[in-house]
């Protein structure tokens, strides 16, 4: 083989111009490791590996990569001044994304296809000078802020070290296999052979299903049937194949599985059959015969609601944990891209219309032994960044998003995203939300190319995570070939050229035609049509891998040409890979040879049920109490330090990085208030720009709670969503929830384990309060996942690794509909003399309160729910916020009335008073202290602000509830002022000094 | 009155289109979201239309410099129909991406007649993030800009961008401010200049030029984003604005009509009817 031409050009910004990137790496290199760099410049590297001619590189250089007004270049390196040059590219096989435009751009100007061996990479070198910048600095600043080792590779050159003429060298990171493609038959000849297999092969079997494999493969029609294809022993697409639908990953294991459930207090003990069946189905559809606008649920990749006569949304959630705590900015990119192909693969597919996130992550600035894989605060910079760049550059509003920190998401962070949709309720003359395959359709594979990466990420995310975790799974998302792909999709759509749509998420083909050829009753796959990132990849390889950006598509034979020609139109790869049948088989070929040969309905035959022991220990058993604790006597200073915590400050700048106005129809906003920089209760969009017609949004975590009873911390954080999506302006007769839960290991195990039992009772018990929760306020789940496993070893000071393991955490996201966007609300003040109430009962439930965090307590009294109390009360504020009776309303939350005070005060920028003798109370624990009316989370309250010529009628419609005028709005000072209960001032601190204590801890990031 | 065809561009990563169609229609136009490669391909022909916008997204990923590989691509196929639609007196309008691909092609600042010549840049912002902010706006009524005619001194609009810092030397700078060629600049809330400070000017932009039009005043682009201010629920005092009006009880915002925003659009559609 002739070697290719390599060249390379090299890019800068004019050295009169600022070089903010390069800023920004200085102040992080300053901030995070003290390493004072002087100045640094960042030089952008195209490497090409094409035979192009002098004059062709030459007007690639000039007219694709060179601004002339900013920017300048050279086909040899740069010549800029640096003490030491770090050069940082992508390892072979990760996903280039600007590689690949250059490439099309390339193409575009020179008129020219690439060859298969031919290719672009990107990389960048960053020139730092600093007398006092040692090797370790520099070498600290590539690992540890330039470059994950997982996804890319780095270079230190020190100045004497630097060959002008040569630069970094032509690094050329191509994937060369050199690999025959085969397909491997498995030995099955005894359960251990089967288990041997299983490890060596990273397949995660777990023991209990490998007699039913066997027994199905050692049936004698089975056998029968095979040898007529040519198979005999199973081959390792078809394990393969079994091992992904069998993941806790695709089949929810977990939440099917046998619970035998024991109060420690009685010594009770309850068979659990199914969580997933007994609280989430059950519930969801008694909840779909009452509610007529929930329109599809429980089956397709997310659940529809109507919008309005023509319209439907479509909303989900997941989580993107075990990759983003490897490389944090992949992990997160390739989560939100992913979980914004589950609206495009719903029903016949929807437009995007918003997304979420929720971040959670350890401590910022822990700087004790354990060694995580990144640092919490690296990691979080790459997720934000993450989810950054596949929000916006899919053109989908962020609009909203939380992120919080505690010690046990060092063992594993948490990375929530949430996607929303729309699509016309009906396509074609059909309903869109239903859809099927038939035989004599074609399979259609569109997007994106099949590679090495994303093999075995199910089973991977299925296991704890351990030194032997593969890291080959670590992607990285692309929302520049997913949005033409989107725009594609919808076109096709609404041309009604196809039948069926899904999405290629974990488990790639293997799940997307699997699961799509159960409806049409069979499938025949022809494996060498797939096309492929690079040759020399297994057919198992092909079937099973999840390289991102693909959708799997039912065309039927006389739309195919159409389908194509649209497809080429804007530019998106769409390839039939195969043909629906009714055969009941799913049969899988290469070059006509077949590779797999399996009945369709293999995956219902008996595989056994996984069980759990679950022991509860209520948490007065298990030694908790509440602290002995004294009023505090200096609240200001007090107020000021709960301002600053981590999880109540100011984070405006993830906030702001997040494009949440495109698509036009912004009507609240994340931020909010005078400032717009406090945090919003909800978002609200208008996604049909032509009507009045709102899509409310709220999300809640309350992790914390789990420390006492994980019962409650879901019955709360429901309440939150709940609350916090009234107070904007939704309603409980609209509201549907998505449940995410991220639960450590609960598979007892005396050394592994030991505490299983107690979390798998805490999961018992939370579903419980999942059912309790939407019974209570009606709301049908419209989807939920769940991410099991969220534990993680870290090694220590002396060498050990210690089992961290995150609190039972479960995000939960609420929406509906809001019929007239006018009427929203967002929680600041707007008028002085409005008069400020408090609805809901303040108690002393400050258990595993962000106050007791604060003294480094737990307590006891961990804040409880009261469905049908609380429920009055928000049908009443609904009514009154329809009404047009309240000025603001805000949910009261993690901090409790002090610090959601002092917020709703920053919000209105005015004097805002606040008497803690008019608080309503409930003495269930005891009468409420002075610290337990500012800081109890109590659950069910809220802020609200009426203007005086309301009180009577607003005093009217909370008759008999608990709702009081606990003080006013004023200019006549900009101060927030609580009373205590003795009448005297307790607390009395101006909005600027709040303000700054509240923005300090991140106030200069951006 | 003539129907008024605008052409909103679609495809490789784009997406403001829905709402920029949206908002032409709002202003009487006739609205089409058009592939770019249906026009390369000469599906849709150029000359059907009064108004073309370019419009916000992330063309080509902005890989390799916002709006660039747009501009390249656009040039190499249809460079000629540009020159003529402007030649024809016709309307261009570039928002955000839609800006960066417009002095990529050269088509902005247009001295002296000539629409090919890159002398003006965006480029990353100085506080080295994306933003999404409302800003304040200074309008200068003395531009020729057909975009912007009667519309308040200071405006709110957002902005959404990593790569919106306008740069260009000292004097191209000179002579877009003597021609008038600067049709708005990022201002604090009193409508005076925001003299560089951050974050009203959110970019760190010479001269805190948000928007710039050619000398004839029909080609115009600009980083902030009218076409996300289409109603005034967009805005993000308006429930404290609504709720002062309404305790006043002497008018109603929502009778308040036109945003600022439309009547960017509003103005283009008069224009050329």
């Amino acid at each position: 083989m002739v070697d290719k031409m390599r060249s390379c050009i090299e890019i800068a910004l004019s050295p009169q111009l600022m070089d903010a990137e390069a800023q920004g790496l200085i102040k992080k290199a300053r901030d995070y490791f003290d390493i004072g760099i002087e100045a640094g410049r960042c030089i952008h590297l195209v490497t090409m590996e094409a035979d192009l001619s002098p004059d062709d590189l030459a007007l690639v250089k000039d007219e694709i990569f060179t601004n002339p007004v900013i920017q300048v270049s050279s086909l040899s390196p740069l010549d800029v001044d640096f003490d030491w040059c770090i050069w940082v590219g992508f390892r072979p096989g990760v996903r280039d994304n600007a590689g690949s435009t250059a490439m099309e751009a390339i193409s575009d100007l020179l008129k020219r296809e690439f060859l298969p061996d031919e290719g672009i990479y990107t990389s960048k070198r960053y020139c730092l000078t600093g007398k006092n910048l040692s090797k370790n600095d520099v070498e600290k600043i590539a690992d540890e802020l330039l470059a994950n080792a997982i996804i890319q590779q780095w270079k230190v050159f020190s100045r004497s070290e630097w060959d002008a003429s040569k630069g970094v060298g032509a690094i050329i990171p191509k994937v060369l296999l050199n690999h025959e493609p085969k397909c491997d038959v498995m030995d099955i000849d005894s359960n251990e052979a089967l288990q041997a297999i299983s490890d060596a092969r990273n397949l995660a079997l777990n023991s209990r299903d490998i007699p039913v494999i066997r027994d199905y493969f050692l049936d004698p029609d089975v056998v029968a049937s095979r040898k007529k294809a040519g198979l005999s022993q199973p081959t390792d697409v078809e394990l393969e194949y079994i091992s992904q639908a069998r993941s806790d990953h695709c089949n929810h294991n977990t939440f099917q599985g046998l619970f035998r459930y024991t109060d420690g207090a009685t010594n009770e003990t309850v068979e659990e059959v199914n969580l997933f069946k007994t609280y989430i189905k059950e519930p969801t559809l008694a909840l779909k015969d009452e509610k007529n606008w929930v329109v599809s649920v429980l089956w397709d990749n997310a659940g529809v609601g109507k919008f309005d006569d023509t319209n439907n949304y479509v909303i989900t959630g997941e989580t993107h944990n075990s990759p983003s705590n490897m490389e944090a900015y992949g992990g997160a990119i390739t989560g939100i891209v992913g979980v914004y192909r589950d609206p495009m693969g719903t029903g016949l597919g929807s437009r995007l219309i918003m997304g979420s996130y929720g971040f959670c992550v350890g401590d910022m600035n822990y700087d004790g032994p354990l060694k995580a894989p990144l640092h919490p605060r690296r990691l979080l910079d790459g997720v934000i960044e993450g989810v950054k760049d596949g929000g916006n550059k899919s053109g989908v509003p962020t609009t909203f998003g939380q992120t919080l920190f505690n010690q046990g998401y060092m063992g594993k962070s948490l990375v929530f995203v949430t996607a929303l949709g729309i699509m016309p309720s009906m396509v074609d003359g059909k309903p869109s939300h239903e859809k099927t395959t038939v035989p004599g359709e074609l399979i259609v594979m569109s997007g994106g190319r099949v590679g090495k990466d994303g093999i075995h990420g199910v089973t991977a995310s299925s296991e704890v995570l351990s030194e032997n975790t593969p890291a080959g799974h670590v992607q990285i998302g692309d929302p520049y070939t997913q949005k033409k792909m989107h725009d594609f999709l919808l076109a096709a759509r609404d041309e009604g050229l196809y039948g069926f749509i899904t999405d290629n998420g974990g488990g790639g083909l293997s799940s997307s035609v699997g699961e799509s050829a159960m409806l049409s009753n069979g499938c025949e796959v022809w494996l060498d049509k797939v096309p492929l990132k690079y040759d020399g990849l297994d057919m198992w390889e092909i079937w099973i891998s999840e390289s991102q950006e693909r959708m799997t598509i039912a065309v039927k034979p006389e739309n195919i040409d159409r389908f194509m020609a649209l497809s080429k139109e804007h530019e998106v790869e769409s390839t039939v890979i195969g043909e629906y049948t009714d055969s009941g088989k799913l049969h899988i070929k290469y070059n006509d040879h077949t590779c797999a040969y399996v009945d369709m309905d293999l995956l219902d035959k008996g595989f056994p049920q996984w069980e759990f022991d679950a022991l509860w220990m209520p948490p007065a058993l298990r030694g908790l109490t509440e602290p002995v604790l004294s009023p505090p006597k200096d609240v200001n200073a007090l107020i000021l330090s709960m301002m600053a915590r981590p999880n109540i400050c100011s984070k405006e700048w993830i906030a702001r990085q997040y494009d949440h106005e495109v698509q036009g129809g912004s009507v609240i906003k994340p931020l909010v208030g005078m400032k717009h920089n406090i945090p919003s209760d909800a978002s609200v969009i208008r996604p049909v720009l032509t009507s009045m017609k709102g899509l409310a949004f709220s999300q809640a975590l309350l992790p914390w709670y789990s420390k006492i009873d994980a019962y409650h911390m879901m019955t709360a954080t429901i309440d939150e969503a709940v609350r916090r999506l009234i107070a904007v302006g939704g309603t409980l007769s609209h509201m549907g929830g998505v449940d995410n839960f991220c639960w450590p290991d609960i598979q007892f195990h005396p050394v592994k384990n030991p505490d299983g039992k107690f979390k798998a009772a805490q999961l018992v018990r939370a579903c419980r309060a999942l059912k309790d929760a939407c019974m209570a306020y009606g709301i049908p789940l419209l989807s939920g996942k769940d991410s099991m496993y969220v534990d993680g070893y870290l090694t220590g000071e002396f060498g050990e690794a210690i089992k961290v393991s995150a609190l039972e955490t479960v995000q939960f996201s609420a929406t509906g509909v809001v019929d007239d966007v006018t009427k929203c609300m967002t929680l600041a003040p707007k008028v002085s003399g409005d008069l400020v109430y408090v609805l809901g009962t303040t108690a002393n439930e400050m258990g595993a309160s962000e106050y007791y965090e604060l003294l480094d307590q737990t307590g006891l009294n961990v804040p409880q729910v009261n469905f049908d109390q609380f429920k009055v009360v928000y049908r009443a504020l609904e009514k009154a916020i329809t009404n047009g009776l309240t000025a603001s309303a805000h949910a009261v939350a993690r901090g409790g009335l002090a610090t959601h005070g002092a917020l709703v005060a920053l919000g209105g920028g005015m004097g805002f008073e606040l008497d803690l003798t008019r608080v309503p109370v409930d003495e269930k624990n005891g009468m409420p202290g002075m610290d337990a009316l500012l800081f109890s989370e109590s659950a069910g309250r809220f802020i609200v602000t009426v203007a005086p010529e309301n009180q009577s009628t607003f005093e009217k419609m909370f008759k008999g509830m608990a709702c009081a005028m606990v003080g006013r709005v004023t200019d006549e000072h900009s101060c927030f002022v609580i009373k205590g209960t003795d009448g005297k001032v307790l607390s009395d601190l101006s909005l600027d000094a709040l303000e700054a204590a509240w923005a300090a801890p991140f106030g200069d990031m951006i | 009155m003539t129907t008024v065809n605008a052409l909103v561009l679609t495809g490789f990563g784009l997406n403001c289109d829905m709402e920029t169609a949206a908002a032409f229609e709002l202003a009487g136009a006739r609205a089409h979201r058009v592939h770019i490669n249906a026009l390369v391909g000469g599906k849709v022909n150029l000359d059907d239309f009064q108004i073309l916008a370019f419009g916000g997204g992330f063309s080509w990923g902005d890989d390799h410099g916002a709006g660039v590989i747009q501009a390249l691509k656009l040039k190499n196929h249809l460079g000629e129909q540009l020159l003529k639609f402007v030649d024809d007196k016709k309307l261009i309008i570039g928002i955000c991406n839609g800006f960066q691909t417009l002095v990529n092609l050269g088509l902005l600042p247009g001295f002296d007649g000539d629409y090919t010549d890159r002398s003006v840049a965006l480029t990353w912002n100085d506080c080295g993030n994306f933003r999404d902010h409302w800003v304040h706006l200074g309008i200068n009524g003395k531009s020729p800009c057909v975009f912007t005619r009667g519309l308040d001194p200071v405006i709110d609009l957002p902005v959404r961008h990593g790569e919106g810092k306008f740069v260009a030397d000292g004097a191209v700078v000179e002579r877009l401010e003597a021609n008038n060629q600067v049709v708005m600049r990022y201002a604090l809330g009193d409508g005076s200049c925001a003299g560089g400070k951050f974050p009203e000017n959110p970019n760190g932009s010479v001269g805190d030029i948000a928007g710039i039009c050619d000398p004839t005043g029909r080609v115009f682009g600009l980083m902030p984003h009218p076409e996300a201010f289409n109603h005034f629920t967009n805005h993000p005092d308006w429930c404290c604005n609504l709720e002062r009006a309404q305790r006043q009880g002497s008018f109603s915002i929502k009778q308040e009509g036109t945003t600022s925003g439309i009547q960017i659009f509003k103005n283009a559609v008069a224009c050329v009817s």
